[in-house]
């Protein structure tokens, strides 16, 4: 009988058998990711009435979304996060390229870099927006003491929108290099050595090495990279919250902030879904344009 | 002029000496071969020559100019690596170019001499190619090219064939060779292949833990090794040993397990020199075979077999010299018709014409004048 059972066990076809494998991790993203997703747009297409909240709630169709275009604290916060995103991604990347190169010099102690790259990253974004926070304070601001030493009249750096936005900009960005920088080092190490020694027997400089071998063969590493970056870039919400909290007015406020605070401070669920489901179709663009722009390029890729 | 010439060369890292003091001249279109177990630091000389590691004392010099101070790519030097080294981003062509359009030569120019070097390499075909998509002799031929193409004054390989195959590494090996006769540029060439140092090299450098123990031609290392290292390392099966003393005025050897040799004449006035000392005696398994014609210094002796290695063309014979229990034991090479039997009783004859001595201690070998 247990011969019988062998050939049994071989009649699950591969696909069948494939199909069985990834059904778990189907099923979890199915409640994890489709469900509350679907639950989003449907929650957009309706409305509750907050003075008559018993009558439910009330299919308005794209009513949402149409207030969302004539919003203009709308389109003021949407427009702060793309200035943040234009900002800090580029910035990001050149303050962490430039410590992960740092970090790859044969250092005779290595730890106390790693380390120093690994702590911003370590730490939540609140506590760095609060950090920041105290840097820019008008009064005991380290930035205006500094200022102040060269005779610079102190700044408003937290009640002008734009000195605001820089200072948001530069909180951000010394956040997020830190794992910019970790990542490119990651692909910095894979680099061989023996590459820059053919390069510098060849005739190139430092800097000619750096362009002809670190960039390219960099380039995998600083795409993922900027993939991460911009997808947080657009979720941007703890450092201006913690640092203006949207401040001065609406001024430094991002997407993320404004439908938190249409959630959850105003209650309207229908119009805050709707504006999160923007903000998803963004992230949707932007991670497809950059994936696109991969998979054109992979052809030319540095990987071996 | 191309010549390279090391001035007491010496190398630490740290509190290790790699390279202990070497005095080396290399002629101008000479091919030198150095060789030499792992770690023996072969690259790390190598690499002081192009200028990727420091000197920690000494003097390099380069067609004259003395280098020391001055980064890889003042040395004129092209160098191919042993993992080749090549863009994986950029095309074959480009791979080749890369170094002529640093130095900003006119683009005819890189095209002429790109196509050139391809040409001999027989390359052309892969110009578009990328590194990734090639095999691995094909990779190694590119990473020639990319040094043909600067028309340095010298080449510098560090094993560049250790990771091919042995068919192609044989094949690659009468290229480069051929590459020299046509080229006649200075080539310095690591190797942890004797094969390869011997069949490649004009002048052979044999190193030892950082020591150079013997500069000499193929011939000169495989005839008249300097140490015992040099011989135990040179010839496939390696030289025989036994440790021997010298006795009854240097006219006979008396070798480990009741043998005793009669010393050619020539050599006796020198072996009266060392009367009584502990020896070893070395002899090539190739002067060790069944006795044919009797000579001066072949010496006929009763030995059996303990092991036969048939290799096809000849075969190799584990043989025990004399009836002792520690008699020794020794390597032979014999004719596959001689259809040697393990446990065979047979006479030996050994070809003490080319026997060598070398001190116990130093390791050094005991010559005298001639031979
Ligand atoms: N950068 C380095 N730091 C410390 N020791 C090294 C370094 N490079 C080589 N060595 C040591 O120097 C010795 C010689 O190395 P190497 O020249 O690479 O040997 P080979 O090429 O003959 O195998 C080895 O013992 C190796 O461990
Ligand atoms: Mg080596």
């Amino acid at each position: 009988m247990s011969d019988a059972a062998v050939p049994k066990q071989k009649d699950m076809s591969e696909p069948m058998l494939g199909a069985l494998l990834l059904l778990p991790a189907v099923l979890l993203l199915l409640l994890v990711v489709v469900y509350p997703i679907g639950t989003l747009f449907w929650t957009s297409l309706h409305s509750v009435d907050n003075a008559n909240p018993q009558a439910g709630e009330q299919w308005v169709g794209i009513a949402n979304y149409l207030r969302a275009f004539d919003d203009d604290r709308f389109w003021h916060a949407t427009l702060q996060t793309v200035i943040y995103i234009v900002v800090t991604v580029p910035g990001a990347l050149v303050v962490g390229l430039g410590l992960a190169l740092l970090a790859n010099q044969p250092f005779r102690i290595q730890w106390p870099v790693r380390l120093s790259l690994l702590l911003p990253w370590a730490l939540p974004l609140v506590f760095a927006g609060l950090i920041f926070r105290w840097f820019f304070e008008y009064q005991t601001g380290i930035v205006n003491d500094l200022l102040a030493r060269i005779g610079v009249e102190p700044l408003g750096w937290l009640s002008d929108p734009t000195l605001a936005t820089i200072a948001i900009c530069i909180a951000i960005i010394w956040k997020a290099s830190s794992f910019m920088a970790l990542m490119l080092l990651a692909g910095l190490q894979t680099i061989p050595k023996s590459l820059y020694e053919a390069a510098e027997v060849d005739g190139a400089s430092k800097w000619q090495q750096f362009v002809e071998i670190t960039l390219p063969m960099l380039r995998p590493s600083i795409f993922v990279a900027l993939i991460f970056r911009t997808i947080t870039a657009i979720q941007t919400f703890d450092i201006p919250y913690a640092m203006t909290g949207g401040g001065p007015g609406d001024a430094t406020e991002t997407l993320a902030m404004y439908i938190h605070k249409s959630t959850l401070d105003f209650l309207d669920f229908g119009y805050g879904s709707a504006l999160a489901a923007l903000m998803f179709l963004f992230s949707m663009v932007a991670t497809s344009g950059y994936l696109r722009y991969t998979r054109r390029s992979s052809g030319r890729g540095a990987e071996e | 002029m191309s010549e390279v010439t090391l001035n007491h060369v010496a190398k630490s890292f740290g509190p290790v000496n790699v390279i202990k003091g070497i005095d080396l001249q290399i002629k101008s279109g000479e091919f030198v071969v150095f060789v030499g177990p792992s770690g023996c630091g072969k690259s790390t000389l190598l690499r002081m020559i192009a200028g990727l590691e420091s000197i920690t004392s000494g003097k390099i010099s380069i067609g004259g100019t003395i280098v020391n101070d001055l980064p890889p790519r003042l040395r004129d030097i092209a160098m191919v690596f042993q993992d080749y080294a090549l863009y994986p981003h950029k095309s074959v062509f480009e791979n080749m170019a890369f170094g002529l359009r640093l130095r900003k030569l006119p683009e005819h120019e890189i095209q002429t001499r790109v196509n050139n070097a391809a040409g001999i390499l027989q390359i052309n075909h892969l110009f578009e190619r990328k590194p990734r998509e090639l095999s691995g002799g094909q990779r190694q031929r590119v990473a020639m090219g990319r040094a043909i193409v600067r028309q340095p004054k010298a080449f510098l390989f560090d094993e560049p064939l250790s990771n091919l195959d042995a068919l192609l590494r044989s094949e690659m090996r009468v290229e480069i060779k051929k590459l020299h006769h046509r080229l006649g540029n200075t080539i310095i060439y690591v190797t942890h292949d004797q094969v390869e140092a011997m069949t490649l090299a004009d002048r052979i450098v044999v190193l030892q833990e950082g020591n150079l123990v013997q500069y000499d031609t193929p011939d000169g290392i495989y005839n008249r090794p300097a140490a015992k290292f040099v011989a135990g390392f040179t010839g496939s099966p390696p030289m025989n040993f036994a440790p021997c003393r010298i006795g009854e005025g240097g006219r006979v050897l008396h070798v480990a397990g009741g043998v005793d040799l009669p010393v050619p004449a020539r050599c006796v006035d020198e072996c009266a020199r060392h009367i009584g000392r502990e020896v070893i005696f070395g002899l090539r398994p190739e002067h060790i075979g069944v006795p044919t014609v009797d000579a001066p210094g072949i010496e006929r002796i009763d030995g059996s077999v303990l092991l036969v290695e048939p290799l096809g063309a000849e075969t190799l014979g584990l043989i025990k010299l004399g009836k002792h229990d520690k008699a020794a034991e020794v390597t032979g090479r014999f004719e596959p018709d001689a259809r040697l039997q393990v446990g065979q009783n047979l006479p030996i004859a050994l070809d003490l014409n080319h026997f060598h001595l070398f001190d116990c201690k130093t390791g050094l070998a005991i010559r005298g004048n001639g031979w």
